[in-house]
């Protein structure tokens, strides 16, 4: 497979951009919500559906850095070595960590529409 | 440590702890909000205190006990146990915790609304029973009985102010046009402080109140009177005091019900007397400290709408302060 540096690095930071992007829609779209006097239900499905968009996008770059990590073919996380696959290994293990932790901030922020039912 | 640094120490931490068991201290909970947010704070401190200890304990433990170098195995599991499973378990219990609890203590009250408007600097407060048809009107104190759980409705005029009484429960910010609501359920009968937490003008720090619980029999006897007009005055002295409340035109802006007075710009003067503080919380309900206040309520709180009645002698002043500190 060729290997493309350039969208290799997008995809690097992809999850942690959905992350945020994530953050911004659930809050602006609550507060929206809640300033209109709209149902509280509206500002929890919109969430709903915010966080299963954000889940899947990250979860599918979180797959394709797992891949392109490699990781279980040879379980080597070193990649200081100067060469193409190092670079590639490298970018990918980073991306699969980036997406993870995207992944627990985005459940961290959709967490609070579990608990609380209502905008006041 | 020498020794003036450590009685320096000790007294700073007595002072510290000091602020832990007075009447607004969270860490001295009279309620139940109050109280769950005192555990979760214990339980923070003391689960950062293992931590701190274990972190410590660990850099000293492989860099001056055993020095040898650690197998891979044992720091990926240390990084990937302690670095990233083990904050996402707590703070994912902690998060839960918190938010399980919010709506608990929004919860709506039973029984009782307290209508609470933040002034510049004071407070107006109205208390409306389940079935009351008309508000009784007070101010810069808030009763409570003990419990259950009372609604709090907050508004501001002006400008924003914060509602917290730290020893009953979280705190809620009031917003001129909009109205926001809390609800807090005192668990023991006592005088608490309550505080403006929101930076408001020049005499915010001066905001404060007194905020007393009381058993719910006592409650709606208080309750009973506070609804009551307010009873003529008693003595010369405090006769002539109202005579010079009304000549000094004290009733355009507060209101003393059953007399002429019915101003509403200012705080309702209606059974002062009975209140615990003066001007918010600031100063004791004592005659000494009315006259003072009346005087140069300026002197005392920067800003206050008030106007001084410096121009009135030491008699009237204390005519004034027997009339006032009467209506109880």
């Amino acid at each position: 497979m060729q290997f493309d540096r350039r969208s290799s690095l997008w995809h690097m930071i992809a999850a942690p951009i959905a992350w945020s992007l994530h953050f911004c829609v659930v809050y602006g779209w609550t507060a929206s919500v809640c300033a209109r006097g709209w149902d509280a239900g509206t500002a929890r499905l919109g969430i709903a559906i915010a966080t299963g968009l954000a889940i899947a996008f990250i979860a599918a770059i979180g797959w394709h850095a797992w891949k392109q990590w490699d990781y279980l073919d040879d379980f080597d996380y070193e990649h200081d070595g100067p060469s193409v696959e190092d670079r590639r290994e490298f970018l990918g293990h980073a991306g699969w960590l980036l997406a993870l932790v995207s992944l627990i901030g985005v459940l961290f922020n959709a967490s609070p529409a579990l608990f609380i039912s209502s905008c006041v | 440590m020498t020794l003036p640094v450590r009685a320096i120490a000790a007294l700073v931490s007595l002072a510290l702890l000091g602020g832990c068991d007075g009447v607004q201290s969270v860490l001295s909970p009279g309620g139940r909000d109050a109280q769950v947010i005192a555990t979760l704070f214990w339980w923070m401190l003391g689960g950062a205190v293992i931590l701190w200890l274990l972190m410590n304990g660990l850099l000293v433990y492989v860099t001056r006990i055993d020095q040898r170098a650690m197998s891979q195995r044992t720091a990926e599991a240390l990084i990937i146990g302690g670095g990233i499973v083990f904050p996402t378990v707590v703070l994912a219990g902690l998060l839960a915790f918190a938010l399980s609890e919010m709506p608990r203590q929004r919860d709506p009250g039973t029984g009782l609304t307290v209508r609470v408007t933040g002034e510049s600097w004071w407070w107006r407060v109205e208390y409306l029973k389940d079935g009351a048809t008309a508000a009784v009107v007070s101010a810069n104190e808030i009763r409570l009985p003990a419990h259950q759980r009372s609604e709090i409705t907050l508004n501001a005029h002006r400008v924003i102010h914060s509602f917290w009484i730290p020893a009953l429960g979280g705190k809620t910010d009031m917003i001129p046009g909009r109205e926001t609501r809390m609800s807090l359920e005192p668990t023991r009968a006592g005088e608490f402080r309550g505080q403006c937490t929101e930076f408001c003008g020049e005499s915010h720090a001066l905001m404060a109140f007194g905020a007393v619980v009381m058993e719910p029999e006592a409650f709606d006897a208080w309750l009973a009177k506070e609804a009551e007009p307010a009873a003529p005055p008693e003595g010369e002295a405090a006769r002539r005091g109202q005579a010079i409340f009304n000549a000094e035109g004290c009733g355009a802006c507060h209101a003393i019900r059953g007399t002429a007075a019915t101003g509403r710009v200012g705080p309702d003067l209606t059974h002062l007397g009975g209140r615990v503080s003066l001007a918010a919380g600031i100063l004791p309900m004592t005659e000494d400290a009315l006259i003072r206040w009346i005087r140069d309520p300026e002197a005392v709180k920067p800003g206050a709408r008030m106007p001084a009645y410096d121009h009135l002698g030491d008699g009237d002043l204390a005519a004034l302060a027997a009339y006032l500190e009467g209506l109880t």
